[in-house]
């Protein structure tokens, strides 16, 4: 459309080097740090910056074997699929029941629902650490499950009351005839329908629990701490450890990558829906 | 959920009329408004708020050009758009904390890569971090790496979602790529992206992974916003005090949230 005017050539040039400034200003951060967990201590602090290199794995075997990291990620990876699943499961049924009923003050309480994600997390953060403090759930799985379930629940009941709208009511119904109990025709009929909605709101609700870094770092200890925490903990006392910090940095990473990947066809959608509405 | 969505609240609510410091466990007493009273008269307070404020007033028209600009950029047709999008899309997901830490990686004022270039250009070797000014603007920097995707996504999904017909009227009227812009793409896009800015406005008073892994609020208090500032308080042990500021912080972004709200009550889409 524009290409083919007058001056379409330079346009396209232009065009193309700006998509090459976006491309290194987001990608240079993630290429360096990746770089960075393959260098040497020494070529890693030395100047001029190290451009080519031989690949090591020095900085991986240090922090998957010196310091208990595959227990740190089991952490991470326990608490993010738990709240992955309970927010899944919450909100389909919260969502199924918004989007088939109208009941007194149903709108009100989606709005509710909407205002919740509007809480700064610092303002929680006292009053939950209070609460498990009381139900001795302080540096346990299920505290940050807990937690994380309810900062992903608003999200994947709005996201999914957008899909089970798309369900025609009609074909529950006919399954409903054929003997199917409510539930069922939700297992059976409506949720595979709206699949693609219940893998959005799980992918969004895994990185909710795995990216969060506040309520991890006042809920968690020894036995809970997840993976952000261990990141930021490598701010030490004589500085940062670079060259461990970018191996675990670049493993946390990897998860994230992936879901990206697979999240990109409907994340506008979640964003309009999940960031927008609620 | 009503339950536990709002029991925290309530809670913070009444825990926030009472004086309450953790090494002194035995002497909580009920205060009144007396915390809400002593942090509205606090100059740090004060500033914490002023941070905040320029911290999401940085951060956020930064972050609204740049998408806009990136959207409109990928409105025509590009080769591998949609590997490209994807690529885009990296920083929104990845880890806040991992993001802060790689930049730190980047910025560091000896080893980091940005000031060796910098300083062969002769251009010294800034303390991206620790200098009061420059510490604002790196941690802004870094908040706009991260969040650019959110404006350019929902700006791209507005603009493919735009009807073709006025566009086809601007150009049987010979408007310039300038004026369609301004008098088509603009006004029918207004809600959509007051929208998305006021969401970034609420998400950039309550951010706290960014600027605590980057400069803790330091150097000194120069990055300190409201919500370091309320972990500081947290930590040394004022219960009461820290839910009274949270409290106030909660109000604060329920008044940009209203207006959110009474913006999506005049477009219901």
């Amino acid at each position: 459309m524009v290409g083919r005017t007058r001056g379409g050539r330079g346009r396209t040039a232009l065009v193309y080097a700006c998509v090459a400034v976006i491309l290194v200003w987001t990608l240079f951060p993630i290429y360096w740090l990746v770089t960075a967990s393959l260098k040497t201590e020494l070529l890693l602090y030395g100047t001029p910056p190290a451009w080519w290199f031989r690949p090591v794995l020095a900085s991986y075997a240090r922090v998957l074997f010196n310091i208990p990291f595959p227990s740190y990620f089991l952490n991470s990876l326990i608490v993010a699929a738990f709240t992955t699943v309970g927010s899944v499961v919450l909100g389909s049924l919260a969502a199924y029941g918004f989007a088939r009923f109208t009941f007194r003050g149903s709108r009100a309480l989606r709005f509710f629902i909407l205002l919740t994600r509007m809480v700064p997390r610092v303002a929680l953060v006292m009053p939950y650490f209070l609460m498990m403090l009381a139900l001795g759930l302080l540096d346990t799985h299920v505290g940050l499950i807990l937690a994380y379930v309810s900062f992903a629940l608003p999200f994947s009941t709005w996201l999914m009351i957008g899909f089970f709208d798309e369900v025609p009511a009609e074909l529950e119904e006919a399954a409903m005839v054929d003997g199917c109990s409510r539930l069922a025709a939700l297992a059976r009929v409506t949720l595979p329908l709206a699949a693609p909605g219940v893998v959005v709101a799980a992918i969004f609700a895994f990185l909710v629990s795995w990216n969060e870094f506040l309520f991890a770092l006042i809920l968690s200890g020894i036995r809970s701490k997840t993976l952000p925490v261990v990141i930021a903990g490598f701010n030490t006392d004589i500085g940062p450890l670079y060259s461990d910090m970018s191996a675990a940095a670049t493993l946390v990473m990897i998860p994230n990558i992936v879901m990206t990947v697979f999240l990109q066809r409907h994340v506008a959608r979640g964003l309009t829906f999940g960031a927008v509405q609620g | 959920m009503l339950a536990i969505d709002l029991f925290p609240l309530l809670y913070s609510l009444a825990v926030s009329l009472y004086r309450w410091w953790l090494p002194r466990p035995r002497d909580i007493r009920f205060v009144g408004v007396q915390n809400y009273w002593s942090l509205l008269t606090d100059p740090e307070v004060v500033r914490g708020t002023a941070n905040s404020l320029v911290f999401m007033l940085g951060t956020v028209p930064l972050e609204f050009l740049a998408g806009l600009g990136m959207a409109l950029l990928f409105a025509g047709r590009l080769a591998g758009a949609q590997a490209l999008k994807t690529v885009i899309l990296l920083p929104l997901f990845i880890t806040p904390v991992v993001a802060a830490m790689m930049w730190r990686l980047l910025l560091h004022p000896d080893l980091g890569v940005v000031n060796y270039y910098l300083a062969r250009l002769g251009l010294g070797r800034p303390l991206w971090l620790g200098t009061p000014a420059l510490a604002m603007v790196s941690v802004i920097l870094v908040d706009a790496w991260r969040t650019i995707p959110f404006m350019f996504l929902v700006i791209h999904a507005g603009l493919q979602a735009l009807p073709r017909e006025p566009y086809e009227a601007a150009a049987v009227d010979g408007a310039t790529p300038v004026q369609v812009f301004w008098y088509v793409t603009l006004p029918l896009l207004r809600y959509l992206m007051l929208l998305a800015v006021l969401i970034r406005l609420m998400d950039a008073l309550r951010e706290f992974d960014t600027i605590f892994v980057l400069t803790g609020g330091g150097p000194g208090t120069a990055t300190e916003t409201i919500q370091l500032l309320n972990y500081r308080v947290f930590g040394l042990g004022h219960i009461g005090l820290a839910n009274a500021l949270s409290v106030l912080t909660l109000v604060f972004v329920a008044l940009l949230c209203w207006a959110l709200l009474r913006l999506i009550a005049r477009r219901a889409w």
